[in-house]
């Protein structure tokens, strides 16, 4: 259903802490963290954060997606879904007036998810941006300029065909002129 | 003696006031040169240029949409006079120094011809993201310079006539001239080739501009009077674009090319002649298909990929022989600058 290849086993999140509960470690405190995550995400439509985070909120966030297109807002099963993983409430219309609409038709899965560059000095921790596509953001990569036809590409990869082809040829004779020897002797 | 009278004829038709200076020059011997015949050309375009310059008596204003970057901007320039050059002067010295080519209303234009009306102007260079326009005119600019190369390289003795080259077509891996050196059953040395590459790289150092003009078909008739080649193809020109004919000075070096061209030899890095091969040629008889290779100095390369492509240049170009018929006429050809890179 995931339409991005993803890890088969639950990643142990550390313990959360949040302001009014204090510190919650194990399932519970990995499940809060995840909800805060996807929460972020609907809302901000982009995400800095551990990369390790990053990959586990990603699941979550496009098989919920996946239920709100596939089921609709009439669907007792998906609102509850809706209701979970989304601690603000108006998020749940933006997910069904808004990403819904807008993720109908995409073969591809929802989110682009980066590497960032660990910052040093500090602590070394790989960090990572998760984002909706479609997001009204500027790129996260500068876009890649198309230097086919510079005129020196141009140039090389005349040279290139030209040095294949001969290959070919080379290649075709050389096993027409080893069939004639062949049927010589 | 065929020489001479051409040269009389050009004495009717250049002012009498510099008509002292010229005598000498042109008749000095039977057998033509390079340099006469040069110097002669040179002469006429200047005449002629100098004269266009005069129709103009008023100066008007036309308005010049540059667009950016750096940024879009609105200039006042002179009708007929300005250039895009004078344009991107005003605007910042990188436009100055990378501009190959402009796009006037969206037509490739000269840096160096002046314009009409009032147009919006781009700034294109060899980096841009869709350089195809530019490869093309870049690629014809060293088909001229390969002109002026063969020609003043050789020893006076031999009179070099150049007959035409072919459109440009990238693919091909190599430039081509092809014209008659007079030489019997040459194959060049590596030394000879390389040292008609040098004479070639020097036009980098001068920062000699590409000079575009649109003559009558009859001063283009003069101009090329004594090279057998061209005065057979000034009238199919003219034909077929209405008596006149574009012709381009690079330095003292005058040839007939429907452009456009880049703005200055400055914007050739590398240049090489690869090689030189006898052709037969249905119109013209025997000549000789001179190849070069060449890269803007705003383009870098490893020397060692150079070398692929000048070994690749080295071999025979199969680009159309040039024929005397309109329909694969070089210069003409060159006239719809479709895009197929």
């Amino acid at each position: 259903m995931l339409r991005f290849p993803y890890r088969a086993r639950p990643r142990k999140m550390s313990r959360q802490r949040l302001p009014e509960e204090g510190i919650i470690v194990g399932q519970e405190g990995r499940l809060q963290r995840l909800r805060q995550l996807v929460t972020g995400l609907v809302r901000y439509e982009r995400i800095e954060t551990v990369y390790q985070h990053c990959d586990e909120t990603r699941g979550y966030a496009e098989r919920l997606i996946h239920t709100a297109i596939r089921n609709g807002d009439q669907h007792q099963h998906t609102m509850e879904m809706a209701d979970y993983w989304l601690n603000e409430k108006d998020l749940i219309y933006k997910l069904f007036d808004v990403l819904v609409p807008r993720y109908q038709n995409y073969s591809s899965a929802f989110t682009n998810i980066y590497r960032t560059p660990i910052v040093y000095p500090g602590r070394g921790t790989e960090m990572g941006i998760l984002e909706l596509k479609g997001n009204p953001w500027p790129d996260v990569l500068p876009k890649q300029r198309d230097n086919r036809y510079v005129i020196s590409n141009v140039l090389l990869q005349a040279a290139r065909k030209d040095y294949n082809t001969s290959k070919e040829s080379r290649k075709t004779k050389n096993e027409l002129n080893s069939s004639s020897e062949n049927s010589e002797t | 003696m065929a020489a001479s009278m051409s040269c009389k004829n050009v004495f009717q038709k250049i002012s009498s006031a510099s008509r002292s200076n010229l005598k000498r020059s042109y008749c000095q011997s039977i057998n033509l040169t390079n340099a006469e015949v040069r110097r002669k050309r040179n002469e006429i375009f200047e005449t002629e240029k100098k004269r266009q310059l005069g129709l103009i008596t008023r100066m008007e204003k036309i308005q010049v949409d540059v667009k950016g970057p750096p940024e879009d901007c609105t200039l006042i320039m002179n009708k007929g006079i300005s250039t895009p050059f004078n344009c991107s002067m005003h605007i910042q010295e990188l436009l100055v120094n990378r501009s190959a080519l402009a796009l006037v209303n969206g037509e490739p234009w000269d840096m160096h011809r002046p314009l009409k009306e009032d147009c919006s102007i781009e700034f294109l260079h060899f980096l841009d993201e869709d350089p195809r326009i530019v490869n093309k005119a870049f690629w014809r600019s060293c088909c001229l310079v390969l002109g002026h190369v063969l020609e003043t390289a050789l020893q006076n003795q031999y009179y070099v006539e150049l007959c035409s080259f072919p459109k440009p077509h990238l693919q091909s891996g190599s430039f081509v001239y092809d014209a008659d050196l007079k030489l019997k059953d040459w194959k060049p040395t590596t030394a000879e080739l390389n040292c008609l590459t040098r004479v070639g790289h020097k036009l980098h150092h001068l920062d000699l501009k590409f000079e575009r003009l649109e003559v009558d078909a009859s001063i283009a008739l003069d101009m090329f009077q004594d090279n057998r080649f061209k005065s057979q193809q000034i009238p199919f020109i003219a034909e077929s674009s209405g008596s006149k004919v574009v012709v381009y000075r690079v330095g003292d070096h005058v040839d007939i090319s429907s452009g456009p061209c880049i703005a200055s030899t400055n914007q050739i890095g590398r240049f090489n002649v690869t090689a030189a091969h006898q052709i037969d040629t249905p119109d013209y008889g025997k000549l000789y298909r001179v190849q070069g290779l060449g890269l803007p100095s705003q383009v870098m390369m490893h020397y060692w990929s150079y070398d692929i492509l000048r070994r690749r240049a080295g071999k025979f170009n199969t680009a159309p022989l040039p024929r005397l018929k309109m329909e694969s006429s070089p210069q003409t050809d060159d006239n719809n600058t479709e895009i197929s890179t």
